[in-house]
């Protein structure tokens, strides 16, 4: 399953739940305010770093452009639409509201 | 002249409150109050330079904050830990602001008496 997280990790407790359910493995995507958990040098980088050895992480392009986030966490794939697309077609999705 | 805080919390482009925070503060400052618009928690993303939200459809909210000294709203309060706690300091915000720590923030709060949440 594709995982999908749509908030940031310093408000909302929706990645620590999220790593507890999701199997080592599954990717993970970061859309909306989730690509806040991207940010370089964030109290939550090394949460995030953790996360990044057990399963790929991805984070949508124009959600990071449109929030201004350019330092992003080393091993995070930026994708595009096109991206997410083919991710979704790939596996079926957990929504992780 | 009468106070009044406007206090963004939450992140933009996910919910309406931080464009709803703007509109707000465009609204109230031709009535000549002394206005301060304060920042904290995920409300600190909203002055984060270089946002382009134009594969969103969506217009740069971070862009019209510095035009607000036109409107003469010129306090702006950044609170400290929220920034840093993201990775942030002020040099990558879209406007000159002043920090606060908590006990600072809240005694602006308390002095400005009216605070309008968004």
């Amino acid at each position: 399953m594709l995982y999908t997280v749509n908030d940031s990790s310093i408000t909302s407790n929706s990645l620590d739940s999220l790593v507890r359910f999701a199997p080592k493995g599954s990717p993970i995507l970061f859309y909306e305010d989730g690509v806040y958990n991207t940010i370089a040098g964030s109290r939550d980088e090394k949460k995030v770093a953790a996360v990044l050895e057990d399963h790929p992480v991805f984070a949508l392009d124009a959600d990071l452009e449109a929030r201004g986030i350019k330092k992003i966490i080393p091993g995070i794939q930026v994708i595009g639409y096109d991206g997410f697309v083919e991710l979704v077609e790939e596996q079926d999705v957990a929504p992780w509201l | 002249m009468e106070k009044v805080m406007v206090l963004l919390r939450k992140a933009p482009y996910g919910s309406v409150y931080s464009a709803e925070a703007f509109r707000t503060i465009m609204g109230i400052a031709v009535f000549e109050m002394d206005i301060c618009v304060g920042f904290a928690d995920d409300g600190v993303y909203t002055i984060v330079k270089d946002q382009n939200p134009e594969k969103l459809d969506m217009k740069p909210l971070g862009d019209g904050f510095p035009m607000l000294a036109d409107f003469g709203v010129s306090r702006f309060i950044v609170h400290k830990e929220s920034l840093s706690e993201r990775g942030l300091s002020t040099k990558d915000l879209v406007l000159e602001v002043e920090t606060a720590d908590s006990e600072q923030f809240s005694e602006i709060i308390e002095e400005y008496g009216r605070l309008l949440p968004f």
